[in-house]
């Protein structure tokens, strides 16, 4: 249903008038009759939620109208964002109603997949599954989700798998993501998540961008930064980066560094912090305690690779002895970076008057050292005590909506559970509790991390795979190997989908989905908080949500009285079983009832109130006065620990047969693999497809013009692109880097499956390719 | 795999992060039997002059020099500090001065992009040596014209009259007093408020739309190329602005974080369900 302008305004202004309380609080406290009334006179009704794409979590209002949503707005009474959204945000509706969009459930039918009724799928689903247990054992099974599922659905993944199948082979892309952030958060602080929140961009003085492009992938929260700039004045923005972007230009200062040097800066920082005087001893003495860990540690490169840190007690002395490597100049020497502007950096860390917050996402988390490089940024911030208070703020930012709410506080991941790791007893003990099960069904040996679980489907070791709300076949690197894996004989995967990918492709069954505020949800954004979405609008044709179609498969699997929900309560239901896992003043949650009500809930959620400093005793109930200013209660010595991580090289990296170093990455206008934000139509016309950024005296050595085809090979694929130079970024000379929304441009067809070792991530930034011209071009070309 | 760690230093040609190795170290030897007795007195100097470590080998560093000239596009939006145009709605109004209007503006351009000629006379010596930016840099009330000055999106470039051409008639009349002469109306007919250029065949160009957008209440497209104009607040912003596209929020800096260019070549990305080629052979 189409509704004209001017009727459209008409009925916002009549939906104004209709009620006070309508107008002022959208979405949430309409009375019932206010709501049908409004909806009587077919006006569009406002409705809050979060929004569908990254981490940050923005606050919208989405207008129903019809059974249709036709608009959006940011929401003003977020904290999030305060109103303010990104493109991807505003059309973020237009995403549901995609021509190709999936209506039906589809089996594999020599070699077409064919529609079948939902029941149907879902019985062939559950016959596999059993099958496939029966014949090869119940890790022959396997789940493979994201940090897009809502948080009920990535919980009845963990039942099922966990408690159900009882096999700890479930994992999600959000190890892709953010798992270096998690073991970082879990090797410095022993809990996972930031201390802090969005707020502190509003008490900083200084924001250290580590290798994030704030200005395209965090959009909102980078505008809060340039609001403060504005108001404040003596605020400084610098950028640490491998090219030079949109965030540079906005920046105060962009320092540009060699792919993997970051490691050496972060400790020449520590180096000249420790040097100058800057260090906040009593800080360091009452708080922090000094680890070691491995070092030489590999790459994950084999698929045998094993890999099991060790944390051994180092001294101060010893610390100051390991700085003492990572002097400026010759930290300048590996890393590009001048020395004087090292100690310009340090200086701005260093100064006792100044509140400094870095930020980072993927640049620090894809790297074959991510634990290591989350470490090295929290030693800065212990070093000088500037953590867990209003504007010192280490903080690391998330790419999926509810990577932290479902992933990361849910566990779906192969050692984790709703509370805990898998290998600890008690925490075993908790779920099989809450689940109703013998606790020796709870599997105590964690499988296969994501990289780990497409090896082991390639080598046969897991028969069955269902993907559900992510698109491997795009993102998983080095993805020539792991597609032929998908496609070997005796292999079923089922896929649960919105749109057409290249992940459908494979599947041997696919699944409509529910998408979004076609069904009741919640997500958890990067600063802890969760946020509570109802269902808007009914999915198209058969689309289920994610989770009822595990309930309906456990159920056929004999495991219905795990999920004994009707489905009209069973997100409520199930939101009052998980948060009987989070029952302690560190992890506390809303209940319902308010997640309903409000716009989000930051837990720890203790007494009605939010915690926006976690470890600080003025904000934290958790954490102990007794102890002094903070309690970093997550470890047993309630101390952080610094760790002396060193710098390591990386796997790979450019020599004579492949010159240059490849990144890969996101543009502002799309998102993830583009199965969505390309259905959108104002963002797939504004960057149609993707390209190879080149460097200006790089592409006239090599005789390539802008908007000329050139191939990128790598040692493990190649693909063809438009050169584009000077065009959205610039890379420094001898680096090219790839966006990989585009699903006929598989970048990591030649990325490398280089992972690292303690949390199983791999690193998307670094390899090394070169370049051929192709001696021709497509015509036209993205505008700007 | 060359190119990998265990290849060690020899496959670099930097190799050793303590840099131009040998030298370094032949140097630190060097300082070190010169002072020789007075490190070992002295025990802070100990450490400086203990031979470096073995580190790890090492990618060669990028440079940190600049990639090159800044892309404009990008960079340009960032160079007017949203606050130097976030004026109250009334300021322009209460100045009393002549507002600038899409009208005018459209008068001033033959096409959509095209240079806008100059309106207003220019003295011999402007005309010799333009000194535009005087007034076009920053912008602000001309009490010579009643109204404010367009600022300009790109003042590094000096060259003014290049693309930007005075009416050959007006040149040398300077600014004329306002208030006493007719001269005015050598150019300006009563009714106009830009002197008029009569062309021979030059039909209405195709203004892009104002206010394109995909839904209602979305942020409307940049319905324009950025080319020289990629600084956004010049013209949207400020008392300067045009009235008509003046933005209602100056202070959000990063303009295309929710405007971004409408290019009309591609539609709608859809793609088939199956690709044959893909899943050749494969049967549940």
């Amino acid at each position: 249903m189409r509704t004209d302008r001017r009727t459209f305004v008409k009925r916002l202004a009549l939906a104004s008038a209709a009620g006070a309380a309508a107008s002022l609080m959208p979405g949430v406290s309409f009375g019932e009759e206010v709501a049908r009334a409004i909806e009587g006179l077919s006006q569009p009704v406002w409705r809050k939620t979060p929004c569908r794409f990254c981490g940050v979590g923005c606050g919208l209002l989405v207008a129903i109208e019809n059974g249709r949503a036709v608009a959006v707005r940011g929401d003003p009474d977020s904290p999030v964002n305060g109103g303010l959204a990104c493109v991807k945000g505003y059309h973020s509706v237009q995403m549901l109603y995609g021509r190709d969009r999936i209506t039906r459930a589809m089996v594999r039918r020599n070699g077409r997949l064919v529609e079948v009724p939902m029941d149907e799928a879902l019985d062939l689903v559950a016959q596999r599954m059993r099958e496939t247990i029966e014949r090869y054992g119940k890790d022959a099974v396997a789940m493979y989700g994201s940090g897009q599922w809502t948080i009920p659905a990535g919980y009845v993944a963990s039942k099922f798998f966990k408690g159900g199948i009882g096999t700890n082979n479930l994992e999600a892309n959000a190890r892709l993501c953010m798992s270096s952030a998690v073991s970082g958060f879990m090797t410095s602080f022993g809990l996972d998540e930031p201390m802090g929140c969005y707020e502190d961009i509003d008490h900083a003085d200084v924001f250290v961008l580590w290798g994030a492009n704030m200005a395209e992938m965090h959009p909102v929260l980078f505008s809060r930064i340039l609001e403060q700039r504005e108001r404040r004045r003596a605020v400084t923005i610098v950028d640490l980066a491998t090219r030079t972007t949109r965030t540079s230009y906005a920046a105060d200062r962009s320092l540009i560094f060699t792919p993997q040097s970051d490691l050496a800066i972060a400790n020449a920082i520590c180096h000249e912090i420790v040097k100058r005087g800057w260090v906040n001893r009593e800080f360091v003495d009452r708080y922090v305690a000094f680890k070691r860990g491995k070092t030489g540690i590999g790459y994950g490169l084999e698929d045998d690779f094993r890999f099991t840190e060790e944390a051994v007690d180092a001294t101060w002395d010893e610390y100051v002895r390991f700085l003492e490597d990572y002097t400026p100049e010759r930290v300048e020497r590996i890393s590009g970076v001048p020395a004087r502007e090292i100690r310009w950096l340090a200086s701005l860390y260093g100064d006792p008057s100044r509140k400094v917050m870095s930020l980072w996402c993927m640049g620090v988390n894809q790297h074959t050292r991510g634990t290591w490089m989350n470490n090295l940024i929290y030693n800065i911030h212990l070093l000088t005590g500037k953590i867990a208070s209003p504007g010192n703020s280490p903080f690391s930012l998330t790419g999926q909506p509810s990577a932290c709410g479902t992933v990361r506080e849910v566990g779906t991941l192969t050692n984790r559970l709703p509370k805990g790791e898998v290998t600890n007893e008690e925490d075993r003990r908790l779920a099989a509790e809450i689940w109703g099960v013998p606790v020796e069904r709870i599997d105590p040996r964690p499988t296969h991390h994501t990289v780990s679980m497409f090896r082991a489907l390639d080598r046969g070791e897991i028969r069955f795979l269902w993907i559900q709300v992510t698109n491997p076949m795009v993102t998983m690197p080095n993805l020539n190997r792991y597609r032929s894996a998908a496609q070997k004989e005796g292999r079923f995967i089922v896929v649960s989908e919105v749109y057409p990918t290249p992940t459908t492709d494979i599947a041997d069954v696919v699944l409509p989905s529910a998408l979004w505020i076609e069904q009741e949800g919640m997500f958890g954004n990067s600063e802890r908080r969760t946020q509570h979405f109802e269902q808007m609008v009914r999915p198209p044709g058969d689309a289920m949500s994610d989770a009822w179609q595990m309930i309906e498969v456990a159920r056929r699997m004999g495991l219905g009285e795990l999920f004994p929900w009707r489905r009209e309560e069973h997100v409520a239901e199930i939101w009052k079983e998980y948060i009987r896992f989070h029952d302690t003043p560190e992890h506390r949650m809303a209940p319902y009832e308010e997640l309903k009500a409000r716009r989000g809930v930051m837990w720890p959620y203790v007494d009605g109130r939010e915690t926006k400093w976690r470890y600080n005793t003025k904000y934290d109930p958790a954490a102990d006065p007794a102890r002094g200013e903070f309690d970093f209660y997550g470890h047993p010595d309630h101390r952080a620990w610094i760790w002396l991580r060193p710098y390591e090289a990386p796997p790979e990296w450019p020599d004579e047969e492949y010159p240059f170093w490849l990144s890969t990455g996101r543009v502002l206008e799309h998102w993830h693999t583009g199965s969505l934000t390309r259905r959108i139509p104002t963002l797939h016309r504004a960057v149609p497809r993707a390209y190879v950024e080149i460097n200006r005296q790089d592409a006239e050595e090599l005789g390539i013009r802008n908007g000329e085809m050139v191939r990128i090979i790598s040692r493990r694929g190649s693909m063809a692109a438009e050169a584009r130079i000077d065009y959205r970024a610039q890379p420094p000379r001898g680096q090219v880097f790839v966006p990989f929304f585009d699903e006929s441009m598989l970048v990591n067809e030649l990325t490398l499956d280089a992972y690292c070792p303690i949390s199983g991530q791999p690193d998307y930034k670094k390899c090394a390719v070169r370049i051929e011209r192709m001696g021709m071009t497509l015509g036209g070309g993205p505008a700007r | 795999m060359s190119g990998r760690p265990e290849d060690g230093p020899g496959a670099d040609p930097d190799p050793g992060w303590g840099g131009h190795g040998a030298e370094t170290r032949r140097r630190v030897l060097g300082i070190g039997s010169a002072i020789g007795l007075m490190a070992a007195l002295i025990l802070v100097v100990g450490p400086l002059v203990a031979p470096e470590r073995e580190l790890p080998p090492h990618p060669k560093p990028t440079p940190m020099a600049s990639p090159g000239d800044p892309i404009r596009e990008e960079w340009e939006v960032f160079r007017t500090r949203p606050g130097s145009v976030a004026v109250l709605p009334d300021a322009q109004a209460r100045s009393g001065a002549k507002p600038r209007t899409l009208a005018t503006y459209r008068a001033l351009r033959a096409y959509p992009g095209a240079p806008p000629r100059i309106p207003h006379g220019l003295t011999e010596d402007e005309f010799r040596t333009p000194r535009c930016n005087t007034c076009h840099e920053r912008g602000g009330f001309s009490p010579r014209f009643g109204a404010y000055t367009p600022v300009t999106p790109h003042p590094e470039f000096r060259q003014c009259l290049q693309c930007h051409v005075p009416d050959g008639q007006m040149v040398g009349i300077g600014f004329p007093d306002r208030a006493a002469s007719g001269v005015c109306l050598q150019c300006h007919s009563l009714a106009r408020t830009v002197p008029s250029i009569p062309l021979a065949d030059w039909p209405e160009p195709d203004w892009p739309q104002i206010g394109q957008r995909a839904m209602e209440g979305s942020p409307p497209f940049i319905p324009h190329d950025l080319h020289l104009r990629g600084n956004c607040l010049v013209c949207h912003g400020g008392p300067g602005a045009v009235a008509e596209i003046r933005t209602t929020h100056p202070e959000r800096a990063n303009c295309r974080q929710c405007h971004v260019p409408a290019p009309s070549a591609e539609g709608e990305f859809t793609r088939p369900l199956d690709r044959e080629q893909i899943i050749a052979g494969k049967e549940p």
